[in-house]
């Protein structure tokens, strides 16, 4: 089974509520894994506040935040190694990354253009 | 003593900081062992001298006091409890991953929540019978868990999703997933306090509006949760016999009757106990015992000799107006008044607007001031000012309601309950309050703003941290490229925005002030200026018992101006209500008349 490990930067919570704007794509993506998750994929969050121990252990997660601090989280590891940074996969390229059979019709809502992987290119998001 | 007939297993006193509630759970631990109980008094106040009261040394373990058979006291400090709680968690990692990462972290574990929960987390042992207060027939806290923490813990889908599995949305509950008791404790602390039978709410409230409004918002959510036998303190009244021949007490005291009057209906209902004024500081046994007693015993037990050595003259202080001159000089830019609920801070942000804008700038002055009776008329009255307000109560709903349909769909009942209950933390509150202000904050760079609010340093840094304003205004200024300033960057520049720090001239406030400062100094703010409101020694009094608090209130001002303060200013206690242009101005000035305490 693929292991598919998630390193949220500091988040007061996984949707990411408490921030200026709520971010739809963390909104979607905490969806995203629970629907995963429910089809057997093993998909697993860390969020930096609240279990930091988790990303000071692996070396790989350390030297990316050596690298591009905290700006540059969220990394994705699959089986370990570095597969998605600075940005969430959606619901189909997450099943896509788990192994599991794709959605039927694709989730909730932004495409590229919306929510963070748009006009802020520059930004160090996606 | 209404509040103490018959009183149950544990005692909550609940209210602002300054009104009185230390003292008077002190006092009330007194007369219970006094009345052949064995009581255990738990202070969770950092200005609280509990050691002092008692005379021994109390701290962090339960500490029989010689002095009153039948009485032990604990000292809870619940910042100390959420460090301990952010050691753990950030120190295995410092010096492990990069300082700016470890910076943020600690960041986001600073917060009020992380206090609330570690405080908490701190009262589940004393209210679930453990050894620690076996023995007790009585527990007195001074202070009270709010509704927020209690809803959170009540909710199912706390206790499946967060603090069983250690994951989970629910942010407010940090804290409790990293100090790992059982969820059976938790769930018997809630439980205990929720009981009627064993446990009694005591709302203390000065009799001003502010305050009272503050104590009924209290009754209303801790009333739902199932604190139904809730008990009223007016504390600090002014006594009538005192009130001859003075115009200041006159006046306070008919301000205090008219604010008793207008008070929420479901406070009018309660058992009301009414404390008054006195005319010493409530240290040590004696005068404890007295609290509770008639005015003329204990003005004639102990006169208010404490501060018998310090000067009467006139209080010799910078004015408001003086403070109003230096901003002056910019012509333009933002001012912001910051500090506790109850200490005037959008008053004394009209009577800014108002000073300004008679010195012939063009100001804008927007207000959260939920009543709105004292910016209404003024835009009519004053010329250059605008004023607006922004209606907290809408901004958040708002919020909660765009997070909710944007995110709702997607869960279960468990989870949607949690995000809704995370949707009511002060924080989301403020969030909303300063998105909405941020709109006018653009307006500073051509006239004065001045606002009733700001954000705390936490909020700002956590701001910032998420880069979420950094994205947002990318966004809005289309991705051009062109230099652009955050409102963090906006705020930490002096010479753009001026944060004026609002306290009054007693020990609480004061240090509750001055914890807002080392918070906004975390995010590289430093306060402009302090402003003491409601001074009585500004404002020259004849009367024996307010001419002794005057006294009390130098030793505080002294604080402000020497240990806490870049640049300070005091403003009067006047007798009338400080409504329209003419009495705002008012309080920028301490004259000679005034001053005569």
């Amino acid at each position: 089974m693929t292991a598919i490990r998630v390193y949220d930067p500091s988040m007061c919570c996984n949707t990411g509520v408490c921030g200026a704007d709520v971010d739809q794509r963390l909104v979607d993506f905490a969806a995203d894994v629970r629907w995963a998750q429910d089809r057997g994929a093993d998909v697993e969050r860390m969020n930096l506040a609240q279990q930091p121990t988790a990303f000071a252990e692996n070396p790989k997660v350390r030297a990316f935040l050596e690298e591009h601090g905290e700006g540059g989280l969220p990394l994705i590891l699959v089986d370990g190694e570095a597969a998605i940074s600075g940005r969430y996969p959606d619901r189909a390229e997450l099943a896509h990354l788990a192994g599991i059979p794709a959605p039927e019709e694709v989730s909730g809502s932004p495409q590229a253009g919306d929510g963070c992987c748009g006009p802020a290119r520059d930004t160090g998001c996606c | 003593m209404r509040f103490l007939d018959d009183a149950p297993r544990y005692l909550f006193f609940t209210g602002k900081g300054g009104v009185g509630k230390t003292s008077i759970a002190c006092a009330s631990a007194i007369r219970l062992a006094e009345a052949g109980r064995r009581v255990l008094l738990v202070s969770t106040d950092p200005a609280s001298n509990v050691d002092q009261v008692f005379g021994v040394s109390i701290g962090n373990r339960v500490t029989p006091v010689a002095d009153v058979p039948g009485l032990s006291a604990l000292e809870i400090d619940p910042q100390a409890a959420a460090e301990a709680y952010r050691d753990k968690i950030v120190g295995p990692v410092k010096g492990v991953l990069p300082d700016t990462v470890v910076a943020g972290i600690e960041e986001q574990l600073s917060g009020a929540c992380t206090t609330e929960i570690a405080a908490f987390d701190e009262f589940t042992e004393l209210l679930t019978g453990s050894d620690l207060v076996k023995g007790f027939d009585h527990v007195v806290f001074d202070t009270a868990p709010t509704g927020h923490t209690i809803r959170l813990l009540q909710l199912p889908g706390a206790w499946s999703g967060f603090l069983e599995k250690g994951q989970g949305d629910a942010s407010c509950l940090g804290p409790l997933a990293g100090l790992e008791k059982q969820k059976e404790r938790y769930r018997a602390a809630v439980d205990a306090l929720a009981s009627p039978d064993a446990t009694r709410l005591v709302l203390v409230a000065r009799a001003q509006s502010g305050s009272l409004d503050e104590v009924a918002r209290t009754h209303d959510e801790l009333a739902e949760i199932g604190l139904q036998r809730q008990y009223l303190v007016v504390n600090g009244r002014m006594p009538e016999a005192e009130t001859r021949g003075d115009d200041l007490a006159r006046g306070i005291l008919e301000r205090e009757r008219a604010a008793l009057e207008a008070m929420a209906p479901v406070l009018q209902a309660l058992p009301r106990d009414d404390i008054e004024l006195k005319p010493f500081n409530l240290v040590g046994l004696d005068r404890l015992r007295q609290l509770f007693g008639t005015p003329e015993s204990a003005t004639a037990a102990v006169p208010g000799d404490d501060m018998a050595g310090e000067d009467t003259a006139q209080l010799e202080a910078p004015s408001l107006s003086e403070l109003v001159d230096d901003i002056a000089t910019d012509g333009k830019g933002l001012v912001m008044l910051m500090g506790k609920g109850g200490v005037g801070k959008t008053t004394l942000a009209a009577a800014v607007a108002v000073s300004l804008a008679r010195r012939g700038f063009p100001v804008h002055l927007t207000t959260s001031d939920p009543a709105a009776h004292l910016s209404e008329t003024l835009s009519d009255e004053v010329e250059n000012l605008t004023v607006s307000r922004i209606d907290p109560t809408v901004e958040t709903e708002r919020y909660r309601e765009q997070v909710l349909q944007s995110k709702g769909k997607d869960m279960n009942e468990e989870d949607r309950a949690l995000l809704e209950e995370d949707l009511r933390s002060p924080c989301t509150e403020e969030i909303a309050v300063f998105q909405a202000f941020s709109r006018v904050i653009r307006e500073a760079g051509r006239k004065f703003v001045v606002m009733d609010t700001a954000p705390t340093g936490h909020t700002l840094l956590l701001l910032d941290a998420t880069g979420a304003y950094h994205r947002e205004i990318v966004r809005q200024m289309g991705d051009t490229g062109t230099h652009y300033t955050t409102p963090m960057m906006q705020l930490q520049d002096p010479q753009r925005t001026k944060m004026l720090l609002v306290t009054l001239a007693e020990t609480t406030p004061v240090l509750e002030a001055r914890d807002l400062q080392e918070d906004l100094r975390r995010a590289g703010i430093e306060p402009w200026a302090w402003v003491v409101n409601n001074s009585i020694a500004a404002a020259g009094a004849a009367s024996g018992l307010l001419r002794d608090r005057a006294r009390a209130e130098r030793p505080q001002i002294r604080a402000v101006a020497e240990e806490h303060a870049a640049r300070y200013a005091v403003v009067p206690l006047l007798r009338d209500e400080p409504v329209g242009a003419e009495r705002l101005l008012a309080l920028t000035e301490i004259t000679a008349s005034q001053a005569t305490a």
